[in-house]
């Protein structure tokens, strides 16, 4: 498929990225690019999956000790006492850059 | 008489234990070639010596107290920069995790400290082991020892070329679509992607789930068997880490492979490369014969898909795996925003760098509305072909080989602005990755220009002691000289 201007701003979006129209312009030739070759799967033949061999393991649920929470929290550019500090939740522009 | 740095890491282990050398001449013996080297080739994030000093300090300790420290006695290791080591930096080599410190410590990293090796930094690599080159670091390119003109490799860029230029003798990277094998391969060492499973990634910053595995990156085969058992096994704190029984890689690994058949992909073929790697691929199949080996040909027709496979299902994953980065939790946070959407997105935009946020665009739209069953739908069916072909092959042989590489070390900047070449070179090693089987690079002669080529040996789930012992005798045909010459060695460096 030939991928657009249009479809790129839309993932970007999706994404939660933003791109300057520059960024956009390279970004949407290399995607394109890509997208094209990956295009190439459609003359494959498929098979089915099976059980899944890379599966996880189903382990015993034993409770057990966790980390510390200050050590996580220190890593929190924002917290206090137990809790993660963010900006107002309401409002912001998302994707249009 | 060699230097200590030039040791194996089965010799180090072996005189430290016996008492023979300390750990701290080793260590100091390691840091010295470090000094020297790392302003050329610029492998690492972070070297951390004086608690490196401290560690192999503890080991000498307890040699003196007629204790064991273990197979890995006073080994220095370098870390790839996305495993775990409590209170260290962990960066990934983005800058989206600026300031954030490991709160634990990752079981492979455990398993090594438990069995006395030595950590000596933080090596660097490709943004979120997004790469084959390690330019996609946020902090540095790494060069490669042989040429300081050429790529090291990637994802693992910084820990092959650590051990390449003789700053340690073992180091730990990581594989999702061949990031330990190709830099394996471009700096002429032993690298190991592991079976799916068999390594614990707890601790391990995750790119794409399915695929990932940590493996060690060595200067001989044995040594890269001798890591392995050390890191592998289940983990409690991994659901995704297979219970089998761990063997021990080194018995047997010396008894030759007369009779066992080597599967040789017709899809795969080689010679279509044309110039050194055909000529050294056609040379590989003759050492793999005269060692013994019964050259088998198998048929995988959808090994031609995998790149495409690899490059949306690996992304599809990775957009869902670094949907975590935002800025709330950890890492870096955007000044500027004012409210908590223009937060996510200032904080992912400024943090990430150009392949890592091509590679979340092109998995985010590979996984949205309209898209999903043409692409993820469809590339986990031809995933599921492969891995049914790949299963056949190796009924018909008892390992499959190809080159690691199409291509030899290429030179810094030829290929960053065309992202669909830098993906093409991971042909080979994708099909491994996707399935999950296990496979070994290994060292395969040189070209031309003196830069090193790789052979390829994958094998059956949980086969690494077959893949091993294929390896150790292509090693001894070969001849490969364990310790190369490097940098001012060559005679190359300005006086």
């Amino acid at each position: 498929m030939a991928l657009t201007h249009e479809d790129v701003r839309k993932i970007a979006t999706l994404a939660r990225l933003r791109f300057s129209p520059e960024e956009e312009a390279k970004l949407t030739g290399q995607l394109a690019k890509i997208v094209d070759y990956i295009d190439q799967l459609q003359a494959y033949e498929v098979a089915e999956p099976e059980a899944p061999s890379q599966g996880a393991r189903e382990l015993e649920d034993r409770p057990h000790e966790c980390l510390p929470r200050e050590k996580l929290l220190a890593n929190a550019p924002a917290s206090m006492d137990a809790f993660l500090l963010v900006p107002e939740v309401k409002g912001g522009g998302g994707g249009d850059a | 008489m060699p230097e200590l740095w030039e040791l194996s890491v089965e010799e180090t282990a072996r005189r430290v234990r016996g008492g023979e050398v300390s750990a701290a001449e080793v260590l100091e013996s390691c840091l010295a070639r470090t000094a020297h080297v790392e302003p050329l080739i610029a492998a690492y994030l972070e070297i951390f010596e004086d608690e490196a000093r401290g560690r192999a300090a503890e080991i000498d300790r307890r040699v003196a107290a007629g204790e064991d420290p273990g197979p890995l006695a006073g080994v220095p290791v370098a870390l790839k920069d996305n495993l775990s080591l409590d209170g260290h930096a962990l960066t990934c080599a983005s800058r989206i995790l600026t300031g954030y410190v490991a709160p634990y410590t990752a079981t492979a990293v455990e398993r090594l400290l438990a069995a006395g090796a030595v950590p000596v930094g933080r090596a660097n690599m490709d943004e979120f082991a997004m790469g084959s080159s390690c330019e996609n670091s946020a902090y540095q390119p790494t060069r490669n020892p042989w040429d300081l003109r050429a790529v090291p490799g990637g994802s693992s860029g910084g820990p092959a070329a650590a051990v390449a230029a003789g700053s340690v003798p073992l180091s730990m990277g990581t594989d999702t679509g061949g990031s330990v094998r190709q830099p394996a391969a471009l700096c002429g060492l032993v690298g190991v992607k592991p079976t799916y499973g068999r390594v614990s990634r707890y601790g391990l910053v995750a790119f794409a789930s399915s695929t990932d595995q940590i493996g060690p990156i060595a200067r001989n085969v044995r040594d890269a068997a001798l890591s392995l058992r050390v890191i592998a096994g289940a983990d409690p704190r991994d659901s995704t880490c297979a219970a089998e029984p761990v063997e021990d890689y080194l018995t047997g690994i010396e008894e030759g492979i007369a009779g066992l058949r080597v599967g040789v992909i017709r899809e795969a073929d080689p010679a279509r490369l044309g110039g050194p790697v055909a000529e050294n691929w056609r040379r590989s199949l003759d050492r793999l014969a005269s060692a013994g080996a019964e050259l088998v040909e198998v048929s995988v027709p959808s090994l031609d898909a995998a790149v495409a496979v690899y490059y949306v299902i690996a992304t599809c994953e990775a957009s869902a795996n670094l949907a975590r980065f935002d800025g709330v939790r950890y890492g870096d946070r955007s000044p500027e925003a004012d409210n908590l959407i223009d937060l996510y997105f200032d904080s992912r935009s400024e943090g990430f760098g150009p392949e890592v946020k091509r590679r979340i665009m092109l998995g985010t739209f590979a996984l949205s509305s309209g898209y999903y069953e043409a692409y993820y739908g469809r590339a986990r069916g031809v995933l599921e072909r492969m891995r049914q072909e790949l299963t056949a092959a190796l009924e018909a042989a008892d390992v499959l080989a190809t080159p690691t590489t199409p291509s030899a070390a290429f030179r810094i900047g030829e290929k960053v602005d065309d992202p669909l070449a830098m993906y093409l070179s991971d042909v080979f090693t994708t099909p491994a990755s996707l399935v999950g089987l296990p496979a070994v690079a290994v060292p395969s002669g040189m070209d031309e220009q003196g830069l090193p080529l790789s052979l390829q040996v994958m094998g059956r789930p949980f086969g690494e002691a077959t893949v091993f012992r294929v390896c150790r005798a292509f090693e001894r045909e070969v001849g490969w000289a364990v310790a190369p010459k490097f940098l001012g060695e060559r005679g190359e460096e300005a006086a």
